[in-house]
């Protein structure tokens, strides 16, 4: 344990002396010692955010998805109370809902009988996979880093990075219950019907805004929304030693919701008022 | 520090009354107007007091602009007995307080024909090199390069660099196996914006076949073609459109660039066995694979940057067939003509987040700051 603590303490060592040789980067720290020490990193910034509301529409599309993709039409709404933090709520509602390739294999070549009846419809497979019908996140929004990038050396785009978190209440359309006391059984074609519940989970993730003018900008965000839900209507869980075996007979139930790490991808049109920014000292 | 001490910041300090040399009045004026004006724009900087906050303590004070610092250590005294009237006055007499005497030399005649003032001027020190009319004429006929550069100087230049950048891959866009494994990719860069160079990916004993194919197999009885990945290795051009900065916490800064990125090479992929795990035992295939990506790549210094990429490699997959097997017999089994059914063209989308590391550390630009 010790050698490998040595080990450990010498390879830090190495890399940090290694890092501590290079000195090019010291040009840019001999600034730090002249008349812009203890100046900002940047004066008279855009303040692109603070103390302004921000109106977004958004499209937000799915990514990973094993059943059924869905596209969102939506919009955030934001009051930024500094330039680096802001508070809002993102919703959107559910417009496009196509299944995958593989929802359309299971329905065209999935042998319905008595082996596969409580989990596969009758007629239509892609009728019982779940669907998510709308979000509502209130969130915050934290925005650490601001600047801008070049293209071409000709086009220069004011640029901010941001991190969001917050909570979501997701619609959810899945296959009912059935199987327990007073449901229809899973067999029967009527237990393949979606019910809706609304599913509470955590929302994070990261994105880009390049605004175009002082009233305009573009956003690129990605968005995760891990819960549970059962995304094809399948009786997989809630037998054996793990309960991870179908019920015999099938049952459907709330343990045959499997986690899942929901992602989606964001474009947004942000609006920007008032329309003018402030700009920093 | 008085080297240091911009012009026009030297009526500052004690008084000196210095006796006016007759003749010199407009010079005086002219300067007193400037002092004016230098004083008028003292008095605006100090009356907004963000213009010389200092964000953190015990840092040194910011210099005044050139010539706002005549009245930042009490101001300019300047008295004048003659009346002012346009007009230099010919043995007017007149003080002016100075603090500097040098300030009361007579000021020389400008040398006919130089650009030379003669108060420090080239030609006062170095006749020689005192531009000549001859020289002026050849300055304007000599052809100049009117380039310039909307960003000069970039942080970290690439061109005729090695870049070496070891990263850990995953998969995006297989929701049925997921594909890690550590990969090291190695550029040259040819220009600041363009780069030759390969990359290689292992995956192999990393695949991962997910609880989901055994859940859905066992739903459904429909078996899903499963693939699995041993390596990956590639030819690419990247080109670097874009670049830029950012503001921490609106403390630090830090340099970042995009870039897209092509190729060609090969990936060797093989079946996971779903219908007859017991007789088929696929082996490892090569294919040609085809890719395209984006980057982004953060400086952490010159030679040092966090890498986050993500391409896709395209390719033919050959698929197992998963046509039912019942009442086949075992020659028939164990022919692997049977096993493969149909090629699809495949996406394999995958995140690579690495590091990258630039050789020669250091470089000289070609033009100056």
């Amino acid at each position: 344990m010790r050698r490998f603590v040595t080990l450990l303490v010498s390879a830090a060592l190495a890399a940090g002396a290694l890092l501590a040789a290079e000195t090019d980067a010291n040009a840019q720290e001999i600034q730090l010692t002249g008349p812009l020490a203890g100046a900002p990193a940047a004066r008279k910034l855009r303040l692109y955010r603070e103390g302004r509301f921000e109106l977004a529409p958004t499209t937000s599309f799915t990514l990973l998805d094993e059943y059924r993709r869905t596209i969102f039409v939506g919009g955030r709404l934001q009051y930024h109370i500094k330039d680096w933090l802001g508070v809002g709520v993102w919703g959107a509602y559910g417009v496009v809902s196509s299944t995958t390739d593989l929802t359309d294999q299971i329905d065209a070549v999935a042998i319905r009988n008595n082996r596969t009846a409580a989990n596969v419809a009758p007629k239509n497979f892609g009728d019982q996979t779940a669907k998510l019908t709308y979000v509502a996140a209130p969130q915050a929004t934290f925005v650490p880093f601001r600047g801008k990038f070049a293209i071409f050396q000709k086009i220069f785009v004011d640029t901010d990075a941001y991190l969001h978190g917050g909570v979501a209440f997701v619609g959810v359309q899945e296959r009912g219950n059935c199987g327990g006391s007073g449901q229809p059984l899973c067999t029967d074609p009527s237990s393949f019907a979606l019910a809706s519940r609304t599913a509470i989970a955590p929302t994070f993730g990261l994105g880009l805004n390049f605004y175009v003018s002082e009233l305009l900008s573009i956003g690129l965000e990605y968005r995760a929304l891990p819960f549970s839900w059962n995304r094809a209507g399948f009786d997989s869980r809630g037998a054996g030693n793990n309960g991870k075996f179908p019920n015999v007979p099938p049952k459907i139930d709330d343990q045959d919701q499997t986690f899942k790490f929901n992602q989606m991808i964001t474009i947004a049109l942000g609006i920007s008022l008032p329309t003018h920014a402030k700009v920093s000292d | 520090m008085d080297q240091a001490r911009p012009a026009g910041s030297s009526l500052v300090g004690y008084k000196r009354k210095v006796p006016r040399p007759t003749g010199r009045l407009l010079t005086r004026l002219t300067r007193l107007t400037s002092l004016t004006a230098l004083a008028t724009g003292l008095v605006v900087a100090l009356a907004s007091p963000s213009a010389l906050a200092q964000k953190k303590g015990g840092a040194k004070p910011k210099p005044p602009p050139a010539g706002a610092a005549a009245g930042a250590s009490g101001g300019a005294e300047i008295e004048l007995d003659a009346p002012a009237t346009g007009q230099p006055a010919a043995g007017a007499g007149g003080t002016v307080e100075l603090d500097q005497p040098q300030a009361t030399t007579p000021t020389p005649t400008p040398p006919p024909g130089g650009g030379a003032t003669g108060e420090g001027g080239i030609c006062d020190i170095d006749p020689s090199a005192c531009p000549k009319q001859a020289d002026i004429k050849a300055a304007q006929n000599k052809t100049i390069n009117a380039e310039i550069y909307a960003v000069q100087q970039i942080y970290a230049l690439r061109a005729r660099r090695f870049e070496l950048n070891p990263y850990w891959a995953f998969t995006l866009n297989d929701q049925f196996v997921s594909h890690p494994g550590p990969g090291l990719a190695a550029n040259y860069y040819i220009s600041n914006v363009l780069a030759v160079g390969v990359n290689g990916t292992l995956y192999a004993g990393l695949n991962g076949d997910s609880d989901f194919n055994f859940e859905n197999r066992r739903a459904t009885r429909v078996a899903v073609p499963l693939n699995e990945y041993q390596w990956a290795a590639a030819l690419n051009f990247t080109y670097v459109p874009m670049y830029g900065k950012f503001a921490g916490f609106s403390d630090f800064i830090f340099h970042y660039d995009a870039y897209v990125v092509g190729g060609v090479g090969a990936i060797s992929t093989r079946p996971i066995p779903v219908i007859d795990p017991d007789n088929r035992n696929f082996s490892w295939e090569p294919k040609v694979a085809f890719n395209a990506g984006l980057g982004l790549r953060i400086f952490l210094n010159r030679w040092f940057a966090a890498t986050l990429e993500v391409r896709d490699y395209i390719y033919n997959e050959k698929l197992e067939n998963t046509d039912s097997i019942v009442g086949q017999t075992q020659a028939q089994l164990q022919d692997k003509n049977n096993w493969y059914k149909e090629n699809r063209l495949t996406n394999n989308v995958q995140a690579q987040v690495g590091l990258s590391i630039f050789l020669p550390f250091s470089w000289e630009y070609r033009l100056p700051k």
